[in-house]
């Protein structure tokens, strides 16, 4: 195992896998937004690693860094009513909050 | 004391001055209180402090502008934005790491521009406060810091393009970005019809800047500097010295 704290998880997606938001408790802080909580998307773009949100708000500098992704959702994914089924919305989170799907 | 002096005194009390501004937030006391303490441990002086103001206020939609004129009349600087934005701004002279070497203002050394197509619309958003691409649109506008359009457009994007005036058609995919994390967002919307031939310059002057937010598109002949249009009103006051003979 290697000393250096700071090195990242190994990014597990890969752009155009489906994942979905996990549905984590909220200690303290978070930037994950409630609306894609439990939510199906696919990843867009893998953009950087970097620190948590929740790591970073504690100055948990050591704290093991994460991929970064843009996912795309449906937006008839996240609000059951919209009328328009090609619209979409795209939103960044890191890896630990996601997890894999299958449809 | 005086019946009259007792008189005066509450009568002062009677027209209490009415607060001039609104109470001042938690976050601009600690603004200051920081400021100050850094000010005396000599991290910086006053004057410096003013001069830094001064220069990320002057910050315009100017550098976003020249960026999409560039992008339009060169495919290759396009596609070299699509592929590395922070570096593609370094060839319209904006270095995101300005001022400190560490990205001040940009908050992060992450930017993606988005692309508009015939059949694609991107319009930007903070769900969570106010990220906006600083280096190349200076500071956001006050409504899109606001509560209202931070969480109905997530939800309501084509009714809150309607409220801006723009009406998309419903065979436009309409693609919200919600920039709540280290990657800033800009627009870069599809040029218009009848700008055939234009210059860069020209090009630059309808590139405004909610039209690399998304709420507006661009088009031939509305620039920047439109004056606002100003309806007289039905029932006009006469001024006071057109009034007297």
């Amino acid at each position: 195992m290697s000393s250096d704290k700071s090195a990242g998880v190994p990014a597990r997606f890969n752009v155009g896998d489906r994942v979905r938001v996990r549905e984590l408790p909220n200690l303290f802080y978070t930037r994950t937004q409630m609306y894609v909580r439990s939510v199906t998307g696919t990843i867009a773009a893998r953009t950087y690693e970097d620190l948590t949100p929740e790591d970073e708000a504690w100055n948990r500098d050591d704290a093991r860094r994460e991929q970064y992704y843009i996912v795309r959702f449906r937006q008839k994914d996240l609000w059951p009513e919209y009328p328009f089924a090609a619209d979409t919305l795209q939103t960044e989170l890191p890896d630990g909050w996601l997890e894999p799907a299958n449809n | 004391m005086s019946h009259s002096h007792d008189h005066d005194h509450e009568h002062d009390h009677e027209h209490p001055a009415a607060p001039m501004v609104e109470e001042i937030t938690d976050f601009e006391v600690l603004e200051i209180a920081v400021r100050e303490l850094a000010i005396e441990k000599g991290l910086f002086t006053a004057e410096d402090h003013r001069k830094f103001t001064e220069w990320a206020e002057q910050i315009g939609p100017a550098a976003g502008s020249r960026l999409v004129a560039k992008a339009w009349t060169d495919p290759a600087y396009k596609a070299r934005v699509l592929n590395d934005a922070v570096e593609a701004c370094k060839e319209i002279g904006i270095d995101w790491t300005e001022p400190t070497g560490s990205g001040t203002p940009s908050d992060y050394m992450n930017l993606r521009v988005l692309e508009d197509t015939p059949t694609l619309h991107h319009v930007i958003v903070c769900t969570l406060c106010s990220c906006y691409p600083r280096p190349l649109l200076g500071h956001s506008p006050y409504w899109y810091r606001s509560p209202n359009y931070r969480r109905r457009l997530i939800r309501w994007p084509r009714q809150v393009l309607a409220e801006f005036g723009l009406l998309m058609s419903p065979e436009v995919e309409i693609r919200v970005e919600d920039s709540n994390q280290k990657c800033r967002f800009m627009v870069l919307p599809a040029r218009p019809g009848g700008t055939e031939g234009w210059s860069e310059e020209q090009l630059a002057e309808i590139v405004t800047r909610d039209t690399m937010i998304g709420v507006a598109l661009p088009r031939a002949g509305r620039t920047a500097d439109d004056t606002r249009p100003v309806h007289k009103a039905r029932r006009p006051v006469p001024h006071e010295t057109e009034a007297r003979p």
